[in-house]
């Protein structure tokens, strides 16, 4: 098996883009991910493109096929990657395979979604609502974020926790994308601000919730063998997982597990044989405040009902014991569907190479992604180290 | 709304219960399954009023949904009638109705949970 390595990264300014489409967007990314990995005069043997909502929400079908040609990668294989909110994570998972295989040298991995020129009340969580089980749930009117306040009300009930530890999460993200030039939100909120925002599924309240955000990321991969002639601190992909979980989200025995993300993260973990005590900076997919909480227990660094408090005791900030989404997180950076898998993957490619600047974690040299697609049931997971 | 039976499937070789939409058994693949019917009360898992609806449900500000166990250990999701005064183990009866039409026109049948 060949090793693989990210050698450049590309990322737009995440948020409301008023003059760029998605094509754009991908675009974008792609160029700055190629000219960051010094690959202007390569080929690449293959392009994989991941966007959730394209024929929804931009009337495109054959992004892939556009990109390759909008940026001269003709003949590339070009393939569009579908996974909902994880497409990303998904892209970067063929990539590796591609390239561990060795059947692929020089692979290309772009994702973006445009989504604010959508303005109908409704229309966008109706979109993002197709992700659910037709005849169970989406007839009855389910949306993601009531899914969210679902298993907000469980988790505090079964572990007896107040909501303001589950929304200090809130807080937290908003400050660390205070230091993000690319984040959608750099503005510090307050928690009582916070614990007093709109209700949008109860007890869900808007601050728990990620924004509809507009943004295209990028990143290119080559075997590690190749990887030093491109860059100079190229980070490997030691460990990839992904795992399905129940489509019908009652169907768990526990809504407060996520069952798919304590196998794919396993995967990811022994792959690169690691445990979760060997991380150093996490990025977890925060799309509501309560599934940082449940995700920093199945990935491992929480016992079940401990994550909330840790999150509100600092443990999880930048300079404590196990910082997640020092990029702020879909909470502050936004949440371009299908870019922020590999929006993920690329803050723990800066914080490996200590180029995060003022939201640097401290020597981190192993990072994990929890890339969440539906409401858990299609979960990717991406351990990354320095070379 | 009416009075209904819901139908679910049980696993002929593991017992399972689960949604009538599987072809193959969740737990063990198994493919012949025995009809269940459920309609009797249940109680409330879990609920959330959501304030955000999607479009389908663009008539209504806002409404009820609550995760719900029957006495088999079953369970099932839906709408429930009252915002008010719901908890955490309180009884509801189950109905079947019309519950929106959706953005072709559909008229969309659904499960609405209420309270006794
Ligand atoms: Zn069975």
């Amino acid at each position: 098996m060949n090793k693989v390595a990210i050698i450049g990264v590309g990322h737009t300014k995440f948020g409301k883009l008023e003059d760029k489409n998605l094509l754009d967007l991908l675009c974008d990314a792609s160029l700055q991910a190629i000219e960051n990995s010094n690959t202007n005069d390569k080929d690449f043997d293959a392009v994989y493109v991941s966007c959730m909502l394209a024929e929804t929400l931009n009337h495109m079908t054959g992004i892939a096929s556009a990109l390759v040609d909008r940026i001269g990668l003709i003949p590339a294989a070009a393939d569009h990657i579908k996974n909902g909110p994880a497409s990303g994570g998904s892209a970067i998972k063929n990539a590796f395979y591609a390239i561990t295989s060795g059947l692929c040298d020089m692979v290309l991995v772009a994702g973006a979604e445009k989504m604010t020129h959508i303005t109908t009340p409704g229309s966008i969580t109706s979109a993002i609502a197709t992700i659910t089980h037709h005849n169970a749930e989406r007839i009855h009117g389910i949306s993601l974020p009531s899914l969210g306040g679902l298993l907000t009300r469980s988790y505090m009930e079964k572990y007896n926790v107040p909501k303001e530890w589950i929304t200090s999460i809130a807080v937290k993200n908003h400050k660390n994308g205070m230091n993000n030039p690319n984040a959608h939100f750099q503005k510090e909120i307050t928690l009582e601000k916070a614990l007093n925002s709109p209700i949008i599924a109860d007890p869900l309240r808007l601050y728990d919730t990620c924004p509809v955000s507009d943004g295209g990321a990028a990143m290119v991969l080559c075997s590690a063998e190749m990887a030093k002639r491109f860059c100079d601190t190229p980070i490997l992909i030691t460990g990839v997982g992904q795992a399905t979980d129940t489509h019908i989200v009652y169907e768990r025995e526990d809504l407060t597990v996520l069952k798919a993300l304590q196998i794919c993260s396993k995967q990811a973990y022994n792959m690169a044989k690691k445990t979760p005590i060997d991380i150093d900076v996490a990025e977890l997919h925060d799309a509501f405040t309560i599934l940082e909480v449940v995700e920093s227990e199945d990935i491992g660094f929480f016992k079940k009902g401990e994550g909330a408090k840790a999150a509100f005791d600092g443990i999880t900030q930048i300079g404590g014991k196990i910082p997640i989404n020092p990029s702020g997180g879909l909470k502050a950076r936004g949440h371009p569907l299908g870019a922020t898998g590999i929006a993920q993957v690329i803050e723990l490619v800066w914080q490996l190479q200590n180029e995060a600047g003022k939201r640097q974690v401290q020597n981190a040299q192993t990072g994990i992604t929890c890339n969440f697609g539906g409401f858990g049931n299609n979960i990717v997971s991406i351990l990354v180290e320095r070379m | 709304m009416s009075e209904t039976t819901i139908i679910w499937k049980k696993c002929k070789k593991c017992g399972k219960l689960q949604h009538p939409d599987h072809l193959r058994c969740i737990q063990c693949k198994n493919t012949t399954f025995n009809i269940v019917k459920s309609s009797e009360d249940c109680k409330l898992l879990t609920y959330t009023i959501l304030t955000a609806p999607p479009s389908e449900y663009r008539d209504k500000k806002s409404y009820a949904i609550g995760v719900v166990e029957y006495s088999n250990g079953l369970k099932a999701i839906g709408q429930i009638k009252s915002q008010e005064n719901l908890k955490i183990g309180m009884k509801l009866r189950t109905k079947v109705g019309k519950l929106t039409n959706n953005l072709d026109g559909v008229i969309i049948f659904g499960i609405k949970y209420e309270p006794f």
